[in-house]
């Protein structure tokens, strides 16, 4: 009988020898096995349930944007150096990468990651991936999940308390690449101001299965889309009807500004795609920008 | 040495103006420091969470007014001018310590008598700025207060509506509560701007002794109600000298309630409610 706290349940993700345990606030895991029932002619009932394709599973979770880390000296979490290595490679071949949490784990590709950040406020950030199971390495591990329910101590961490210097934070983060200035009808120009921003980034990956067996060969990242929403207070009506590429470098500062450690992501040669406002009761006019970028 | 510290080492500044006749100050703030919790959790971190703000809470006897027409102010208490959309920053000293504040702004305004009392005013304010002994800004030295006393009386107050001339009031209270909608944006932790929200509304209580007071069909309200401008004024005690006006019209009556006891004679409450919009 398993029986397991949250606080053995730590969500840990590792890749080419660095492991780094994330501060998740939750997490699920999913998995499935595609059974068909089979219908004939001369039978009313079916002849029974047959597979119409591979098992497959996948985990999400959200998580604390810790952005102190380092992984093969890029600063910021993993997920964070996972995505922008998929984000920029050139070949598609992906290796999948070991997802750990309550004692299940699996061989994930990387479908979904993004982050936010608004005014005062801890940023926080969501993850998921798919498990397809089909490798050999590490020895072995050739479904997708694999496990039972087990309590597991972090490999972080002490027991003495202290002020998070390690997570983004919307009091010191501006994202001042994303600020929209308006100069037309007249030349007096206007900045906007930034209340909250999102981030995301998902990834299309196609597993190739080979006759005579349930998983896959290998499995290809074949493309990215990226998208990023502002919220602020100045409405671009000049959307351009062609786009307008350019490049958002967004940084995200912790508490700790002594720290000296930011995370950055690029989103290279983003357009914007939409502009929209909305107001309500006891409160100003916001607008929201959606700009999007392709790999 | 212990020492304590008697009302004679406190008072209170607001923009470089000595308030008088207070009665009690306080002011707190409770940090937005929260622990972060997560699966596997073996550290407690703590971090911000939310906008750090502080309060003020003011009560004053009316009994020192600005000077008329100083300063730009129109109402004579100080207080009164902030229902608007201007902050006030201010210092309390107590024994030798110094506390600061700067960018508070108004939240609720209250002026209230009975018989045998001063009438008094109770405020209070959110703080949006910054709070503490530390020095936040270039601050001019506190001025003291000139104004001589200009003590308001329950004796010589004025009020407008038609009951008063066959009930009695026994007491009043007047409640203005201002909006107010901070604006955060990402990178600061202070507001970039705090809108003066709309509408202001304000309460009138009134109580009386009544003689041949009628109370309303209750199914009658509001719709038959009669919107009533109520003015209060307020003056020098024992004089003609009018110090406060307290003026709102088209006031609807929201509430009465009756009541009656052996020990007492008998008595209505009754609630008028307005909208200002700025």
């Amino acid at each position: 009988m398993a029986q397991v706290f949250y606080d053995k349940t730590a969500v840990q993700v590792e890749y080419d020898g660095v492991s780094e345990t994330l501060l998740a606030t939750n997490c699920t895991i999913n998995y499935n096995n595609n059974l068909q029932p089979v219908y004939v002619l001369g039978n009313k009932g079916s002849l029974g349930h047959v597979p119409a394709g591979p098992r497959v599973g996948d985990i999400s979770f959200d998580f604390l944007t810790t952005i102190t880390g380092e992984t093969h000296g890029y600063p910021g979490n993993i997920i964070n150096y996972l995505a922008s290595g998929i984000k920029h490679s050139i070949g598609s071949s992906g290796s999948g990468v070991l997802v750990k949490c309550a004692g299940i784990s699996g061989w994930g590709f990387l479908n979904s990651y993004g982050f936010n950040a608004q005014s005062n406020a801890v940023s926080t950030s969501n993850a998921s991936f798919g498990f397809f199971g089909g490798f050999d390495d590490p020895a072995g591990f050739t479904l997708p999940l694999s496990g039972r329910i087990t309590g597991s101590d972090a490999e972080v961490g002490s027991t003495t308390a202290a002020v998070a210097t390690g997570v983004a934070h919307g009091r010191y983060t501006t994202l001042a690449s994303l600020y929209t200035t308006i100069t037309a009808p007249d030349a007096a120009e206007e900045i906007g101001k930034l209340f909250a921003a999102d981030y995301s980034i998902s990834f299309a990956h196609n597993p190739i299965y080979m006759l005579g067996q349930e998983t896959p060969l290998l499995t290809l990242y074949t493309s990215a889309t990226e998208s990023i929403n502002a919220i602020e207070d100045v409405y671009n009506s000049g959307l351009s009807y062609t786009g307008n590429a350019t490049d958002y470098p967004l940084i995200l500062e912790s508490v700790d500004l002594n720290a000296l450690s930011n995370m950055r992501v690029t989103m290279i040669s983003g357009v914007q795609v939409g502009a929209s406002l909305s107001v309500g009761l006891d409160d100003i006019v916001r607008t929201q920008k959606t700009i999007t970028a392709a790999y | 040495m212990l020492g304590r510290i008697r009302r004679e080492a406190e008072k209170i500044t607001i923009n470089n103006s000595g308030i008088q006749g207070v009665q009690s100050i306080s002011t707190q703030y409770e940090s937005v420091a929260r622990p972060l919790d997560n699966l596997g959790i073996t550290e407690i971190q703590y971090a911000p969470q939310g906008a750090q703000t502080a309060s003020l809470q003011l009560n004053t006897l009316l009994t020192n007014t600005l000077p008329s027409g100083g300063a730009g102010y129109t109402p004579l208490d100080l207080m009164q001018n902030f229902t608007g959309d201007i902050p006030f920053s201010g210092i309390i000293d107590y024994g030798t310590e110094k506390l600061y504040f700067t960018q508070a702004y108004l939240e609720t305004y209250s002026v209230s008598c009975s018989i045998g009392e001063i009438p008094r005013s109770s405020t209070t304010s959110v703080i949006f700025g910054d709070l503490g002994t530390g020095l936040f800004d270039s601050w001019a030295l506190a001025s003291e207060v000139p104004a001589g006393l200009n003590v308001t009386s329950y004796s010589s107050m004025e009020v407008n509506l038609d009951e008063f001339s066959t009930n009695r009031m026994t007491s009043f209270s007047v409640d203005i509560a201002t909006p107010r909608v901070p604006i955060y944006t990402l990178g600061l932790g202070a507001p970039t701007e705090v809108i003066a929200g709309t509408p202001i509304e304000v309460n009138v209580n009134f109580s009386l002794d009544i003689d041949d007071y009628e109370i309303k069909n209750m199914r009658f309200v509001p719709e038959q109600t009669v919107f009533r401008d109520t003015t209060i004024t307020l003056k020098k005690n024992n004089s003609d000298v009018e110090l406060l006006r307290y003026s709102f019209d088209n006031m609807l009556l929201t509430s009465e309630s009756f009541q009656a006891g052996v020990d007492s004679n008998a008595a209505i409450n009754f609630n008028l409610r307005s909208f200002i919009l700025r």
